[in-house]
């Protein structure tokens, strides 16, 4: 073998896939189509947000190098949804698109166990079973063998972007996508879809007219992504917001007939929780207009971002509408808004672990998935990562529950039930949200990190730290006495917080902010999290419920004729992941439940 | 569900243990066809029937002997009642004859079925969901006309279409909510809790809930005790009501010492009645027992009927929600104006007694006991009876100006209990909700 570990892609999912591999103490090596492509952020220029910026402290709680790579990038940092409550907020952060791929380059050639290489996979090498995975062909011919591989191909495979009339076979504008990778996979069997994104125009930043434009700073104070460090400074750079206006919609009203989405030329699915401006126009009449935030790309370039407002309309009526926004009317576009459509496999052909169910020792992951976004994408990446290893080595794959990170709920959701449109995040799509706080994604994963060889010593110890000073600050909270009731029951009233208290009790000026504020949510909340805590009892008895992969569901008297396609077409681990599956009844649940309450998985 | 298993052939009585013109005996279970060919005079005709089909012939014994004439209707997997291969078969109702058909069937090795097992099997088929599954329950074991039309009302779906528009209107509040939760403040619009709604919703779910204590009257139930002094005329108007002389009537005060009880249906409702010893001083011990057992009947009482004999008047008590007063032999002696007046001797006035009985029953439910839709089960109730609390916690946080996540946690509970009625929702629904109503997304 030439390698232990081959990981092909230099996007998030890749960076994760091929660190974890070669940290873990594999002979990794990555193949990118474009070494200077590494780590981009295609899109928007921004790391984080709500459910998203959770999932990159679980990836950084796990050992992974998303946070590091934010937190020394970043050129704006905001908390968001503070109104709305603690378990809801999420840090997101503005990005330096430049100093974001450097440093992810950099990271990645830092790796003794890491090799890269330039070149583009077109297929795969399987054994005489034809089951098994052995190695990879590229377009300029070269074989090469491994033991694993992780699959990341982001938009590029197959990849054609869109521009009105104009199309290309790119992956991004102008750069070339992945061809006949996606046309081997579909001739070996496995079921390869096409999904449709977009993104908007650059704008230069000297052309545009920021006085009539609403300013919006970031937090004072930034605060790190990673477990790793208690405080970054950087500097920051402000965005700006405008709105579209009744002149925009007319314009691409009266253009609609020539968006490639509408005259029948895209055939992939698009996003509907990120939907085009035409696609806005049209769905929601009623509104006379829509928000844009302006945000910058980075620190040394004038390229601006119009988050709001991507578009596969020709140029000539981008040009028109989007000189028609306050603030913009000068606006010189640098790169137009394009769409883009390429190849996915549905999900539902992967174990939990992210391993093809078709094909021994391919996983895949990120976009490839089905997934959307840069975070979605690092997760998977680095399971992807940590469960190639653990195959390597021989031991049981790492499935992260649903109830312990995004990272669980995204990979539970893709493997059970596939997707349709690409997938993104949501904290709805969590049943237990009230665990999954990003503020403490180091007490639910750390240690998983540490068991798989991804974390340091000293990572669980600064772990073990804080919870001890958490347990002081409790104890200290829990002495005082505040008029007739002990601080900490004080602390329950919603009128009481942490600072307030901090005026009668000087010594928690002592702590930490973030060891003060995650003792004012564990206790502000623990009725909550108790009942949750019940709840969560309920689901893991379904979950503990394991079905064995060659289960013969044939077999199963009783079986609805869908439930069991499903459930072949799936094969769940759990009776838990069985009840998810869209298309399996709650009879088709009582009769696997009876089942294997009669004597686990004989036959009759 | 332990005890179930779905992969043997079981039998079971359809009709009540009792003589009567006809019985139904059903069979369910892969292969019962053909093991019941085995002793049917028309092997072949049997085996090979299709799907609702009727086939005439005799039930034998392994020797050939004809137990009885039967008519077999015939079920292929599928379709009928458990969905999977069964005959029901009509037999003649003697009680001699189906206990014979039943041992031949146990002798074949077919299993006797568990109470509610083909219900089971039509619901772990795919046949029932969890509320029309009940409503067979509760259809099997109702006591009365009134509550198996309600129950075939609820097998219709009737229930399942009410939770499903509560549901719906549940996950328009949640969606509101949660897009707040999954977009950042800037993007959306200014937020304005559906406070309206949310106060709708509890108003509907307590009405639903509410139909719970209807259906229980009309399932279970209602005691009724005839209390009064001596001789007021109890044991008359207990026999009456009966139409058949059950209580010793005479003139003599204290004839009944003991109570006696029986059933009978007013207005529907299935009641049971008591008989009393009439309350006075005694010094009969026995008599004094008999009191003692009146007034223990009195306390558990859902109505007391106290007669009042309006030749003696005497004692008259207060009135309340589970007092009715009434005056006895009107034919003797005029009763006060106003006052519910019968004369158990002529039946005049007994008509009028028995609705005011019903009316007080029912009374206090702002649910008309015409509407069909009245839950019955426990299950139901409870799950009802959360969903609404769950929701006025909600409404409270929203007043108390809460952060959404914690009324976000409420609502969650509230749907999670309608949806353990109906079928679960799941977050893909929540989003798809958010979708299609809100302009969302950078």
């Amino acid at each position: 073998m030439d390698y232990d570990a081959i990981v092909v892609g230099g996007g998030h999912a890749g960076i994760e896939a091929s660190l974890a591999l070669s940290r873990i103490g594999f002979k990794t090596l990555l193949i990118t189509q474009n070494l200077d492509a590494i780590g981009r952020l295609s899109c928007n220029p921004a790391i984080g947000g709500l459910s998203k910026g959770n999932i990159v402290r679980e990836v950084d709680a796990l050992g992974g190098e998303m946070a590091h790579l934010i937190d020394h990038s970043m050129i704006q940092y905001r908390i968001l949804n503070r109104r709305r409550g603690p378990a809801v907020q999420a840090p997101r952060a503005q990005a330096d698109k430049f100093t974001y791929a450097r440093l992810a380059k950099e990271t990645l050639e830092s790796e003794h166990n890491l090799s890269l290489f330039m070149d583009t996979v077109v297929d795969f090498l399987l054994d005489p079973t034809g089951k098994r995975l052995t190695g990879v062909i590229t377009e300029r011919q070269h074989t090469i063998s491994a033991n694993v591989v992780v699959l990341t191909t982001g938009t590029f495979m197959e990849g054609k972007i869109f521009i009105g009339e104009y199309d290309a076979p790119n992956g991004r504008l102008d750069e070339p996508s992945a061809i006949g990778l996606g046309t081997n996979l579909r001739k070996k069997g496995f079921p390869v879809g096409r999904l449709k994104t977009g993104t908007p125009a650059r704008v230069r930043k000297s052309s545009l007219d920021f006085d009539k434009m609403e300013v919006q700073d970031g937090e004072e104070l930034m605060m790190p992504f990673s477990f790793d460090y208690d405080s970054i400074n950087r500097p920051q750079v402000p965005c700006y917001i405008t709105w579209t206006n009744e002149k925009t919609h007319a314009i691409i009203r009266d253009n609609i007939h020539r968006s490639p989405l509408y005259g029948g030329k895209i055939v992939g699915t698009g996003p509907r929780y990120c939907p085009s401006i035409e696609d806005k126009v049209v769905r929601f009449p009623d509104r006379n207009r829509h928000q844009i935030f302006v945000e910058p790309e980075g620190i040394g370039t004038e390229e601006m971002y119009l988050n709001g407002i991507s578009s596969s309309l020709p140029e000539d009526v981008q040009w028109d509408f989007v000189h028609s926004i306050e603030g913009l009317e000068h606006a010189q576009i640098m790169r137009p808004a394009y769409a883009v459509e390429y190849d996915f496999i549905n999900p539902q052909a992967l174990y939990p672990s992210l391993e093809s169910k078709l094909v021994e020792n391919l996983f895949i992951a990120g976009q490839t998935n089905g997934t959307s976004g840069y975070e979605e994408a690092a997760c998977q990446g680095l399971m992807a990562g940590i469960n190639a290893a653990q195959k390597l080595k021989g031991e049981p794959p790492l499935v992260l529950s649903r109830n312990e990170a995004y990272t669980g709920v995204l990979i539970d959701d893709l493997v059970t039930m596939g997707t349709k449109e690409p997938y993104r995040m949501f904290t709805s799509r969590a049943e237990y949200r009230l665990n999954l706080r990003h503020d403490s994604c180091d007490q639910r994963l750390t240690e998983k990190g540490f068991r798989v060889g991804l974390q340091s010593e000293e990572s669980l110890s600064r772990l073990r730290q804080k919870l001890e000073k958490m347990e002081t600050v409790k104890d200290l909270l829990r002495q005082r006495k505040l008029a007739d009731k002990s601080a900490i029951q004080a602390l329950k009233m919603p009128e009481v917080t942490m600072a307030s208290l901090q005026e009668s009790i000087p010594e928690l000026s002592g702590f930490e902010e973030p060891i003060k504020y995650q003792v004012e949510l564990d206790v502000k909340y623990e009725g909550y999290i108790n009942r949750q805590e019940r709840q969560i009892n309920r689901f893991e008895k379904l979950e503990s419920l394991h079905i064995s992969q060659d289960f013969d569901y044939d077999a199963l008297d009783g079986l609805s004729t869908e439930g069991k396609e499903k459930l072949k077409l799936v094969r769940p681990i759990s009776v838990g992941q069985a009840s998810r599956i869209s298309g399996v009844r709650n009879s088709d649940i009582a009769l696997l439940i009876v089942h294997l309450d009669r004597g686990g998985h004989r036959e009759r | 569900m332990r005890e179930y298993v779905t992969d043997d052939i079981i039998y079971a009585l359809a009709t009540p243990w009792a003589q009567s013109a006809l019985a139904v005996i059903r069979v369910s279970g892969e292969g019962c066809k053909a093991l019941l060919a085995t002793r049917f005079s028309r092997p072949k005709s049997l085996k090979e029937a299709g799907n609702a089909t009727l086939v005439h012939g005799y039930l034998q014994d392994e020797a050939g002997k004809k137990i009885d004439e039967v008519v077999a209707a015939v079920y292929t997997e599928g379709h009928g009642y458990t969905l999977e291969e069964a005959l029901e078969f009509s037999c003649h109702g003697s009680l001699a004859v189906i206990k014979e058909i039943l041992s031949l069937f146990s002798q074949l090795g077919m299993r006797s079925a568990e109470g509610g097992e083909f219900t089971f099997r039509a619901f772990l088929h795919g046949r029932l969901d969890l509320t029309q599954a009940e409503a067979v329950q509760e259809l099997v074991v109702s006591q009365s006309e009134r509550s198996r039309a309600l129950a075939l009302g609820r097998l219709e779906g009737s229930l399942k279409e009410r939770i499903s528009s509560l549901k719906q209107q549940l996950m328009q509040i949640m969606a509101a909510v949660e897009v707040q939760l999954d977009y950042a403040e800037d993007e959306l619009d200014e937020f304005v809790f559906p406070r309206t709604q949310l106060v709708d919703l509890i108003a509907q779910l307590h009405h639903l809930s509410e139909t719970y204590q209807v259906g229980k009257l009309y399932k279970s139930g209602a005691r009724i005790v005839l209390a009064g002094s001596t001789n007021a005329g109890k044991s008359s108007l207990f026999n009456l009501l009966l139409k058949q002389e059950r209580s010793i009537v005479s003139p003599i005060n204290g004839t009944t010492r003991d109570y006696i009880e029986a059933d009978l249906s007013i207005e529907g409702i299935p009641i049971r009645l008591y008989d009393t010893a009439g309350l006075r001083e005694s010094s009969d011990s026995v008599e004094r027992e008999g009191i003692k057992r009146t007034e223990r009947l009195i306390g558990q009482a859902d109505l007391v009927v106290f007669l009042v004999d309006s030749t003696l008047m005497g004692h008259v008590p207060e009135e309340d929600e589970r007092t009715l007063v009434v005056y006895n032999k009107s034919d003797l002696a005029k009763p006060p104006k106003g006052k519910l007046a019968i004369s158990a001797q002529s039946g005049e006035g007994v008509d009028r007694l028995l609705h005011e009985i019903s009316t007080r029953l029912t009374s206090g439910f702002s649910v008309s006991a015409d509407e069909l839709l009245i839950i019955e089960s426990e299950r139901q109730y409870q799950l009802l009876n959360a969903s609404e609390e769950a929701l006025g916690r909600a409404l409270a946080l929203v007043d108390e100006d809460i952060p959404l996540d914690i009324t976000a946690v409420e609502l969650g509970e509230a749907l999670d209990n309608l949806g353990q009625l109906t079928g679960e929702v799941t977050p893909s629904d929540i989003l798809e909700t958010i979708f299609s109503g809100f302009c969302v997304g950078k």
